[in-house]
């Protein structure tokens, strides 16, 4: 797995759009699994994974228990880690602003900087897009 | 030459630009011309720009520019230094004091950078990094965020030099080596 991180409007989806022409993209669905993503997938072609973060917002409205929400979307990585295809996933750095009052929207932060790290650490390589221009993490 | 310096509120980002501008003008000779988007519109923001003006020091030429940045830089003598500071602040304004549109900011932003090259100014902008806080969750600040973000884009593969500032501490994120502006100068001046 390949892992492309990077703050709203960074041009992540443009980096990969150009790294893999031929991917197929899948934006992800509430609810949904590894499975989901790959379904119908040819072994060959690259897969995009994107749309992680309002997943993970449907999915902490669904699972109040945060080990409960961890294990969803640990499965899910580590489905996509599994999976026969290279698989590019598109995470989102939300970590560098004013803790929210919200206590939901702490908690999405958290989770998605949870999700991102553990992302990043199952990925062969990872990027990190600032304005346009990108660095290898890994 | 031109340089994008951005970072988070109070990481040094306008000190850091306006060292590199000395630096720059330094090299090249001409003037220091600080291009302010700043309006004191309240108390905190007049002792905001008064404390950002002590910190500058002397040499600074001051243009308030709030929002025609396009033709102020074309009034600028060929050659100078430039700081404008700052970009977010402009942004701003353009959207929603000016009543502009989100493709003719780009267009101005594009005319800039332009007008910089053509009259050889050595230009450093200042922005603040907003994109990477939790979500906006009403449309207006998307817009706004988008917006703000297709400049940084454009700015970043416009500018020789793109400088991210974490607590004063300078990080390249991307480095053109290109010739000093000033220094083919000083070769027509001879």
């Amino acid at each position: 797995m390949q892992s492309v991180i990077g703050g709203a409007y960074s041009g992540r989806r443009r980096l990969v759009a150009e790294r893999f022409p031929r991917a197929r993209w899948h934006r992800l669905v509430k609810g949904e699994g590894a499975e989901e993503c790959l379904a119908g997938h040819a072994g060959r072609e690259v897969l995009v994974v994107d749309g992680i973060a309002a997943w993970l917002s449907a999915a902490l409205a669904e699972i109040p228990d945060d080990d409960a929400l961890r294990e969803t979307w640990l499965r899910l990585l580590d489905g996509l880690v599994a999976a026969p295809c290279e698989v590019v996933l598109i995470l989102d750095e939300m970590g560098r602003g004013i803790v929210p009052m919200d206590p939901a929207a702490r908690r999405l932060r958290d989770h998605n900087g949870w999700l991102a790290q553990a992302a990043v650490e199952r990925s062969r390589t990872a990027w990190y897009m600032r304005h346009g221009l990108c660095k290898q993490l890994k | 030459m031109i340089a994008f310096v951005s970072g988070g509120a109070r990481s040094g980002k306008s000190r850091h630009a306006e060292g590199l501008a000395r630096q720059w003008q330094a090299a090249g000779g001409g003037e220091l011309v600080y291009l302010a988007t700043a309006r004191a519109a309240d108390a905190e923001m007049a002792a905001r720009i008064a404390r950002h003006r002590r910190e500058r020091g002397a040499g600074w030429h001051t243009l308030e520019v709030p929002l025609a940045l396009d033709s102020a830089l074309a009034e600028v003598g060929v050659g100078n230094t430039v700081l404008l500071d700052c970009l977010t602040l402009w942004s701003s304004q353009w959207l929603y004091a000016g009543g502009g549109r989100e493709a003719e900011g780009e267009a101005l932003l594009a005319r800039v950078i332009e007008v910089a090259r053509a009259r050889d100014i050595a230009l450093v902008v200042v922005s603040n990094d907003l994109n990477e806080d939790i979500p906006p969750t009403d449309a207006e600040t998307w817009r706004y965020l988008a917006f703000l973000q297709r400049l940084h884009r454009q700015l970043a593969r416009e500018a020789d030099r793109v400088i991210e500032v974490v607590a004063g501490m300078a990080l390249e994120w991307k480095a053109i080596d290109r010739q000093p502006s000033g220094e083919r100068d000083v070769e027509t001046r001879r």
